[in-house]
């Protein structure tokens, strides 16, 4: 029996040989993050800086090296109506829109219909498998429809003819890579590609019963168009995420996300107004005030935080118009 | 202002716990829960329970709107249960609906949050952080030159000049003296209505409708308290009066809970 039992371990040991010294550090490093991911970012929070390098959010460092770098890129899938591919640091969101015909409903016959949709296949992270829909997409999706179905873009200048002819698009999301805050990147690759989206020249022949369709540059009189859209009304998102009740932390990725307790979400128009705010949590903990009412130190807690990410959404609202704008 | 609800403990047998509840005068939602309960494995956590949310419409089956809305109640109640209390078991509650709701609006949300706290205190068996309770507030376009309004949102019916719409979710808890409770908002979801040109909100408009949202939600929170000491009352009386009072208000007690069972196996 004595015999069997060996106290060496050889196979580790051999491999620990090949790696450096610095290789060896961030085996270190990432074995702690597997075991204790809390304890891990808490560590570098309270260094004033996130795992990827990007710094915190808070009073004195207001800067906008809180976000993640964005790329867009617009028009590069010939087959659909109008595409685009967003890059949000490694979140990676292809979208595409397809123009259909259809019959407009018999309530509103003078509108088309626009159905936007998020995939999250395997392939984009671990955390999904294959099969139907996961709950995240069905919630994306349905987040993405309340946002876009706002009047970004008028139903009715999707209509042919009212009551026999109009416009339907899919506007469908394919999530490549996913490292966090993908609402924010789906919306953005939705409203860009929205924008590319150039819809032919359509005619209803009412005694053929059909719509004639003219190819795109074929006859100058019946030109392709771009869609209407309400500039006022164009949503740009940013959200925020906050750890152990007292770091807020701008753009979160995929192992930020899973440590959270608050989420917020701001999206703003064109013009910095805010169309639309969610926060799901109590917010970004201030209480060093205890003489107050009780009552009132989670009231200054909640105005804070959000006012906070408020100004913080409008300032780099203005870094994304330029990306969006500048294609 | 006094605000128009109905809410009441129901008696489904089957369930830890159940309970009605609607904004106005009808009840709007039956919620059931069941919990601590055997939990599937692959849905088991190690170190705190598991919640889980089926919300049901009155016609049709679930689709993605009740999805989303499911995915908010878990969110917003595991704010309230105190997870770590039990773990590696199951708290579920079915939220079904008693009115057609072709969309999950705002208020709808509101009355789903407030019947899933009813029938956590119908059960009694989870341990829970506070109470939680959910209005949902409009914005009102000021008329000739006034301040915008703010008011409770009850109904489902249009409103005019309806400027922005949202639900408001507080946590009510216990705070060092039992006078003063202190209530953190826990869920926020405001946003601008569209008719003709976009009337964007800002913060002061975001804080000010909070606070409507707070005071209302306080209202409810205090019909619940009241509910429960409808409830309670034979018992409380029992103490404070002479044996043969109390015996002849427990028969009467009996007998109104025997007929209030006749009447609500009557759905």
């Amino acid at each position: 029996m004595d015999t069997v039992l060996s106290s060496a371990t050889p196979s580790a040991t051999d491999v620990n040989s090949f790696l450096s010294a610095a290789e060896k550090e961030a085996l270190k490093a990432a074995t702690f993050q597997r075991l204790h991911p809390q304890i891990y970012l808490k560590r570098f929070l309270e260094e004033k800086i996130r795992p990827d390098g990007r710094s915190i959010a808070d009073d004195e460092n207001e800067d906008t090296h809180a976000w993640r770098n964005v790329e867009v890129n617009v028009g590069s899938i010939t087959t659909a109506s109008g595409s685009a591919l967003v890059r949000l640091g490694n979140t990676t969101v292809v979208c595409g829109v397809k123009a259909e015909i259809c019959e407009p409903e018999l309530d509103n016959s003078d509108e088309g219909f626009l159905v936007p949709n998020v995939d999250l296949p395997a392939l984009c992270s671990p955390k999904f498998k294959t099969g139907p829909p996961t709950e995240e997409a069905q919630v994306l999706s349905e987040r993405l429809n309340e946002v876009l179905g706002n009047g970004m873009i008028p139903l009715s200048s999707l209509c042919i003819y009212p009551g026999k002819s109009a416009w339907v698009l899919y506007v469908d999301a394919t999530v490549i890579n996913y490292d966090g805050n993908v609402f924010d990147a789906a919306l953005l690759a939705m409203v860009c590609a929205l924008k590319n989206v150039s819809l032919p020249h359509a005619e209803f022949e009412p005694e053929l019963n059909r719509t004639i369709c003219t190819r795109p540059n074929s006859d100058p009189l019946k030109p392709a168009r771009k869609l209407i859209i309400e500039e006022d009304l164009v949503p740009l998102s940013f959200s925020f995420g906050v750890f152990a009740g007292s770091y807020l932390l701008p753009d979160p990725t995929a192992s930020e996300e899973s440590l959270l307790d608050t989420t917020i979400s701001i999206i703003l128009n064109t013009r910095a107004r805010i169309l639309a705010l969610s926060q799901l949590g109590t917010g970004v903990d201030k209480s060093e005030a205890p003489g107050q009412g009780v009552a009132d130190i989670s009231y200054t807690r909640e105005a804070d935080t959000l006012a906070r990410c408020i100004s913080l959404a409008k300032k780099r609202k203005a870094i994304i118009m330029k990306k969006v704008y500048d294609i | 202002m006094t605000l128009d609800l109905i809410l009441s403990f129901d008696s489904l047998s089957r369930v830890d716990g159940s309970a009605r509840f609607g904004f106005g005068l009808y009840p709007q939602y039956l919620t059931s829960i069941s919990g601590p309960i055997e939990v599937r494995l692959a849905s088991e956590q190690p170190s705190q329970s598991t919640i889980e949310v089926h919300v049901r419409p009155l016609t049709n089956v679930p689709g993605t709107e009740s999805k989303k809305a499911a995915v908010i109640l878990k969110e917003v109640l595991q704010m309230e249960v105190i997870m770590e209390a039990n773990p590696r078991t199951l708290i579920q509650f079915v939220v079904q609906a008693l009115v057609p709701t072709p969309n999950v609006t705002d208020e709808l949300v509101a009355a789903m949050i407030n019947c899933c706290t009813l029938s956590l205190l119908n059960a009694g068996s989870v341990p829970m952080r506070g109470v939680i309770c959910a209005v949902s507030i409009v914005r009102l376009s000021p008329v000739k030159g006034e301040i915008p309004i703010y008011k409770v949102h009850l109904t489902e019916e249009p409103i005019p000049r309806l400027e922005a719409t949202g639900c408001f979710a507080f946590l009510f808890s216990d705070s060092v003296s039992s006078n003063t409770y202190a209530s953190s908002c826990i869920w926020t979801n405001w946003h601008s209505s569209y008719s003709g040109s976009a009337k964007a909100v800002d913060e002061d408009d975001l804080v000010r409708a909070r606070d409507v949202a707070r005071s209302a939600a306080r209202e409810v929170w205090d019909r619940m308290k009241l509910l429960i000491e409808e409830r309670e009352r034979p018992k409380i009386a029992m103490r404070g009066s002479l044996v043969k009072n109390a015996s002849h208000e427990m028969a009467d007690a009996e007998k109104m809970d025997v007929e209030e069972d006749d009447a609500k196996m009557e759905i």
